[in-house]
């Protein structure tokens, strides 16, 4: 296949904007300095489906973060669909590993197409009614999560192993320069503390079926299923870039089996499925394939939606959200359900997390973790505090810089320090000096509020029938903050003796901590 | 060339592999957990000043100098606390000058490295940077000098000879196989151990659950102490965290004692140090448990005060 001039700058422009996401993709990541001096959550600053979850979601839209969302949709509705063909990094790596893959060329029924729609559809719908589920289907945000919680860990313990292997076995040459680089790798390419995470194998498994259906037919994905591809093929309706010749020609067809997308008819051009790859310019036998701004008649086809399924979509939108509503409130289903520091209450921030797993990668402490079923059946993906794997770092800010969609706010360091995320409460039956009777101060010791949220209390006890002067652990209430150190440095093996519940947390309405005479 | 088959290649090889584990399993290293004998009057050298250089600078040379503990051409440790995400006022960790100005020192004697290094509580990059030791190292400008984070494949178990609360624990190989240890910790509360100094300063360079140590505190940090000798302990104690150690995080709890305290005894430095907060020496049970077991001294009227 020939490629034309238009193509190579497609794929110039593809690797670029890849390579380009995969360096901010490492540099979300502190390397010594507080504030994160790139814009590392840039990929969801220009994701039309994170801005419409914020458009929908209670408050004003975050303007100030996600006004390049907004110039993509206008480039889009000016030339059509060249996000999904230029710049997505999830169609990038199909396109780059379908030849891997290998590629089927199955002719399936045109009817698939419509599924996109009806996604986006029903999706938004539901959004506009409270549940908002547009992160588990935006490409983007798979593409981020995948790579977060599966490939990532999964590239960092390979280079870790390998790096093991050269430093416990003495290899002539090979271990003195695997000694000699492995700094430059830690401090640029590897991450600092081996990535860990809950949900890395049931990611990764959506991911590759994803890449897989590369096998069924050439960006099956884009052209099926993906709701931004969507969204953006319902904005490229008056696009104003136009190819020409809009139909299949008389005596060639050769479109018909070549398009990737099948956006060639003999009726005329499906704009809104052209992913503007350009490849046509380059394989027309007799070079007539032109784009240019349109002139004359527009012989548009569009995917026929057809109303019944619009309205089936929308109607199960709406079914969805009292659905969701009618399940428990899940705070106290599950007291562990703990959410990052400045995030909002967590109806709105269900309504405005896209899970695109960018806190999950920031955070310095690894306490951020995807839930499955902990925030409930529309949590999937969100993130969760969890203590026992690591603590929230009493000095940092960085989950609330990356978010994209406001559902962990920024908050400045003074604010930070007094948000209040969960309680640690101690469980006597575990404690070192309530269950066994020996000193342990390890949970007081780490405690990083400046007047100490956990403190020592002596008592006089009875051990073995003899009285025993020992101290215990005592929480002040009204000081903890719930970052959870305790929880992980507990020295007790298995579950911590002391754990963080989400009682008290600042984004609840009306605080129910019970004040006492213990503080 | 003689020609092997098969057969004699691998029962070679097995019999190779087979004699180099068994040399492996030899119980060398643990032959370097022998307690140090404790020198009967050791030096010790307290000094005040509110110049942080000078005052490390008088300290040393009151006791001969830092060319009594380091010489030409060897590798040298020096071990501050940089355990917490705390800035300099705060006084949870180390003065970076004091560790600068001991670095210095050692150049000037001669080290041919000195490796700084903490196995930090909360996150190592924060700890390193907000404690001011990362600038102030970066800062001398020296090849000779690096600040290292902390190698996990570096730890090894090592038996301790008479450990009463351990038997064996994990140690960090770099501080075992320098040729000086230069101990820097700063003086601090601790509700334990009533204070942290020289001997809890040595937990960071362990590997394992350490949490497991508070449990005896005093009898696990004289096993510790038992393994690892610092050929100097240089307490600083120009400012001390009096409460809500060893952490601290407000500035009330601070106190500028403009003290810098130094000495080849751990255990005598320790024991002066006490004095510092109102304490006795055999008040705090981490002195006195590494004294019974002969670590050092800690009666102040048999130390040589110079």
């Amino acid at each position: 296949m020939k490629n034309s001039t238009w193509t190579y700058a497609r794929k110039i422009s593809q690797s670029f904007c890849l390579a380009v996401f995969l360096w901010l993709f490492l540099q979300t990541e502190y390397r010594g300095i507080d504030q994160l001096p790139y814009p590392v959550s840039l990929l969801f600053r220009i994701d039309p489906l994170a801005a419409l979850a914020d458009f929908l979601a209670p408050g004003p839209f975050g303007w100030q973060v996600l006004w390049p969302a907004l110039l993509i949709l206008l480039g889009t509705v000016l030339f059509g669909r060249f996000f999904c063909g230029w710049i997505c990094p999830l169609g990038s790596t199909l396109d780059g590993l379908g030849k891997v893959i290998g590629r089927g060329r199955r002719a399936f029924s045109p009817g698939w197409r419509r599924v996109k729609y009806y996604l986006l559809i029903g999706m938004a719908t539901a959004t506009l009614f409270g549940v908002q589920l547009l992160g588990l289907f935006d490409p983007l945000a798979i593409f981020l999560r995948s790579l977060t919680l599966a490939v990532y860990p999964a590239y960092n313990y390979g280079l870790n192993r390998v790096f093991d292997f050269f430093y416990e076995h003495d290899v002539p040459l090979l271990s003195a320069s695997a000694k000699n680089s492995y700094p430059f790798f830690r401090d640029n390419l590897m991450a600092f503390h081996q990535p860990i995470f809950s949900l890395g194998l049931f990611t990764l498994v959506i991911f590759l079926t994803i890449l897989l259906l590369e096998k069924v037919e050439h960006r099956f994905w884009c052209k099926n299923l993906c709701p931004l591809g969507g969204l953006l093929g319902l904005c490229s309706r008056y696009a104003i870039l136009q190819r020409t010749p809009q139909k299949l020609c008389a005596d060639c067809k050769a479109c018909d089996s070549l398009c990737r997308s099948g956006a060639v008819r003999s009726s005329g051009h499906m704009r809104s499925e052209c992913l503007l790859c350009m490849d046509c310019t380059g394989f027309c036998p007799e070079e007539r394939v032109r784009f240019g701004l349109r002139t004359g008649s527009d012989n548009y086809v569009s995917v026929d939606l057809q109303r019944r399924g619009v309205l089936t979509a929308m109607a199960s939108g709406v079914m969805l959200a009292p659905v969701v509503r009618i399940g428990p409130v899940t705070h106290e289903q599950n007291p562990y359900l703990i959410r990052p520091p400045g995030a909002v209450a967590e109806s709105e921030f269900l309504q405005r997390c896209v899970r695109c797993a960018e806190c999950m990668k920031v955070c310095i402490g690894r306490t951020l973790q995807p839930a499955l079923l902990q925030a409930g059946p529309v949590g999937l993906w969100t993130p969760l505090v969890v203590p026992r794997i690591g603590y929230c770092e009493y000095n940092c800010t960085l989950c609330g810089q990356v978010c994209p969609t406001g559902a962990i706010a920024p908050l400045k360091l003074p604010e930070k320090k007094k948000n209040v995320i969960g309680l640690a409460v101690i469980k006597k039956d575990r404690c070192l000096p309530f269950a066994k009777g020996v000193e342990c101060l390890v949970c007081e010791e780490h405690c990083p509020t400046g007047e100490k949220a956990i403190v020592m209390e002596e008592k006089e006890v009875l051990i073995n029938g003899e009285m025993r002067r020992l101290k215990f652990p005592k929480i002040i209430d009204k000081l903890c903050i719930g970052c959870g150190i305790c929880e992980t440095k507990c020295p007790v093996e298995g579950a911590s003796a002391v754990r963080i519940i989400n009682e008290g947390e600042s984004r609840r309405k009306r605080s129910e901590l019970l004040a006492g005479p213990y503080g | 060339m003689t020609r092997i088959d098969r057969r004699t290649f691998i029962r070679q090889s097995i019999r190779t592999a087979l004699a180099t584990s068994a040399v492996g399993c030899l119980p060398a290293l643990d032959l370097l957990a022998l307690p140090a004998l404790a020198a009967d009057s050791p030096p010790l050298a307290v000094r005040k000043g509110k110049n942080v250089k000078q005052l490390v600078q008088e300290t040393i040379g009151a006791l001969g100098g830092i060319e009594q503990f380091v010489k030409s051409g060897e590798v040298v440790v020096v071990k501050p606390n940089i355990g917490w995400d705390r800035t300099v006022e705060l006084a949870a960790n180390t003065h970076p000058e004091v560790v600068t100005t001991l670095v210095e020192l050692c150049l000037d004697a001669g080290a041919k490295q000195v490796r700084i290094f903490d196995r930090t509580c909360n996150d190592e990059r924060r700890c390193y940077t907000q404690s001011g030791i990362r600038s102030a190292v970066e800062g001398l400008k020296s090849d000779r000098v690096s600040l290292e984070y902390m190698d996990r494949r570096a730890y090894k178990e090592l038996a301790i000879k008479g450990g009463k609360a351990f038997d064996r624990w994990e140690f960090y190989m770099p501080v075992i196989e320098a040729d000086r240890l230069i101990n820097v910790p700063i003086a601090k509360h601790h509700s334990i151990s009533k204070l942290t100094l020289g001997m809890k300063n040595l937990m960071g360079v362990i590997g394992g659950n350490r949490g497991r140590l508070h449990h005896q505190i005093a009898e696990s940090l004289a096993d510790i102490a038992s393994v690892i000798h610092p050929d100097l302990t240089v307490i600083d104690a120009t400012r001390i965290l009096v409460a809500n150690g060893p952490q601290g995080g407000r500035t009330e709890d601070v106190r500028n004692t403009e003290t810098l305290i130094a000495s080849p005894d751990m255990v005598a430095a320790d024991a002066y140090a006490t004095t510092l907060f109102g304490f006795k020496p055999e008040d705090v049970s981490t002195v006195v448990a590494a004294a019974q077991r002969g670590l050092g001294v800690m009666d102040l009227k048999k130390v040589r005060m110079v």
